[in-house]
């Protein structure tokens, strides 16, 4: 679904991704994992190309979308990407927020899109929020409400770029909860967290990045409970 | 009471006699109207001074910084009288429609400005965040970005609007249409610069004054709007 080929990604001098080779299989879970600054969330960016690689190429199903001349809206409409602080459109009410992508750029009727924004909403348990605005809401009601926003278009791959990192802790829990069940219906999905937790439940493969570089990856329970690297161990002996 | 005697018969004068209120109270809606026709175009010039400032395209980029810089660097008496006898100096237009579009090629430059910081103010996740769901730049900039800069800087442009009502007097100077037009041409029969001055000078004062509160309460409001 995703192949990654020796990306490099370079802000002026600083050297951030050192070239990452790597697949993401079709309905498969990867969970990014590793020390601030290690390149996580920029190689998560790469991939939807909020952030444009310096060199190497990335293929989203079937499209290289760092071919120049590859259209990427249309790629984007196949990656959805959930934000650490939510991103919600604070002009606009809820079921504007999830209805605006689908009317503006896949021009769906505008009834076909609310139908679908309060089936979306009734999933995550929000369906009474639909014509509130984002400050009225709570943090894991927001990033919810991102969730659905982005599973509006329909995408094939889900990219959560630490979406709980920004909330209190006893709203995690719901967060997650959706995550979990959006694991469970098959969903693609890439995920850069510091929920050692839900990495071991919902990940099919941990990537560990130190450095700009993938420097281990495997199943959660190697990854965890036998981690070769020495600094795979320093990193989980400090947050486990 | 002889000495109030001078004071009424110049304001007889210059208010009263021959409904000499209704110059300035025609005057006064001209100021206003030409402000307002003004700050409005100006908006729209201004918001595309400002994409084109901040646009990635070099001759875009080039030709609204040009504007502005032209526009902020050269006075604004000396632009309205270039509107005025040189540009549509063979025109038919009515005066007001053309002092309306020099304040509006004026005041474009400053709401440029404006609306230039409004947009920079707006959070980078807003616009990635329009992204990442397929959107292009511009659908982002238009149904996102827009609509949420355009409600920070309306206290912003109310002011633009205040401070256009004092410089419009500048065309009472070229053509006597507006509220200090009106004392002109009161002057101008009376010979007397003290009543019809002082009058225009309290007039624009008491509206703007007027203007300034409302304004105070419309910026309490949209305040109030963000906390909920």
């Amino acid at each position: 679904m995703i192949q990654i080929k020796d990306l490099h990604k370079s802000f002026g001098k600083l050297h951030i991704l050192k070239g990452i080779t790597e697949n993401v299989k079709a309905g498969e879970k990867v969970v990014l994992i590793g020390p601030s600054g290690s390149g996580k969330s920029t190689l998560l960016r790469c991939i939807n190309l909020l952030e444009v690689p310096t060199s190497g190429s990335i293929i989203v199903d079937g499209t290289e979308i760092t071919d120049r001349s590859v259209n990427i809206n249309k790629a984007r409409e196949n990656l959805g990407m959930v934000f650490q602080h939510f991103n919600l459109f604070p002009h606009l009410s809820i079921m504007d927020n999830i209805t605006l992508a689908p009317i503006k750029v896949k021009k769906m009727p505008k009834e076909q899109a609310k139908e679908k924004a309060l089936e979306l909403l009734k999933r995550v348990g929000l369906e009474d929020k639909a014509d509130a605005y984002p400050v009225q809401l709570s943090g894991g009601q927001k990033q919810r409400i991102a969730i659905v926003r982005a599973l509006a278009m329909d995408p094939k791959i889900m990219l959560f770029d630490e979406p709980t990192s920004a909330l209190d802790p006893e709203m995690v829990g719901e967060v997650l909860e959706v995550m979990k069940e959006l694991a469970n219906a098959g969903m693609t999905m890439v995920v850069v967290t510091h929920e050692m937790g839900f990495a071991r439940e919902v990940a099919d493969r941990v990537w560990f990045m130190d450095d700009g570089n993938i420097i281990e990856q495997g199943a959660p329970i190697e990854v965890f409970e036998n981690p070769k690297n020495d600094r795979t161990k320093s990193f989980l002996s400090k947050i486990l | 009471m002889h000495f109030l005697q001078p004071v009424m018969n110049g304001l007889y004068k210059t208010f009263i006699y021959e409904n000499r209120w209704e110059w300035f109270l025609s005057g006064l809606g001209y100021t206003l109207l030409i402000s307002l026709a003004a700050v409005l175009l100006g908006l729209i010039i201004g918001v595309l001074a400002a994409l084109g400032k901040l646009s990635k395209f070099k001759p875009f980029k080039w030709l609204a910084s040009l504007y502005v810089d032209v526009i902020r660097g050269t006075p604004t008496m000396v632009q309205i009288l270039i509107i005025y006898y040189i540009i549509f100096q063979s025109v038919d237009l009515a005066p007001w429609i053309v002092g309306a579009l020099g304040f509006a090629i004026n005041s474009g430059a400053y709401i440029a400005e404006i609306v230039r910081g409004g947009i920079l103010s707006i959070d980078k996740g807003q616009t990635e965040a329009g992204r990442s769901l397929g959107l292009t730049s511009s659908q982002t900039m238009i149904n996102i970005i827009m609509p949420q800069t355009l409600k920070n800087i309306l206290p912003a442009l109310a002011n633009e609007f205040i401070v256009l009502i004092k410089e419009t007097a500048v065309i009472g100077m070229i053509e006597k249409i507006d509220l200090l037009g009106a004392a002109q041409r009161v002057q101008s029969l009376t010979f007397d610069y003290l009543y019809p001055l002082l009058g225009a000078a309290a007039i624009y004062y008491v509206v703007i004054k007027i203007l300034s509160i409302g304004l105070n309460v419309i910026e309490m409001q949209l305040r109030k709007s963000d906390i909920r």
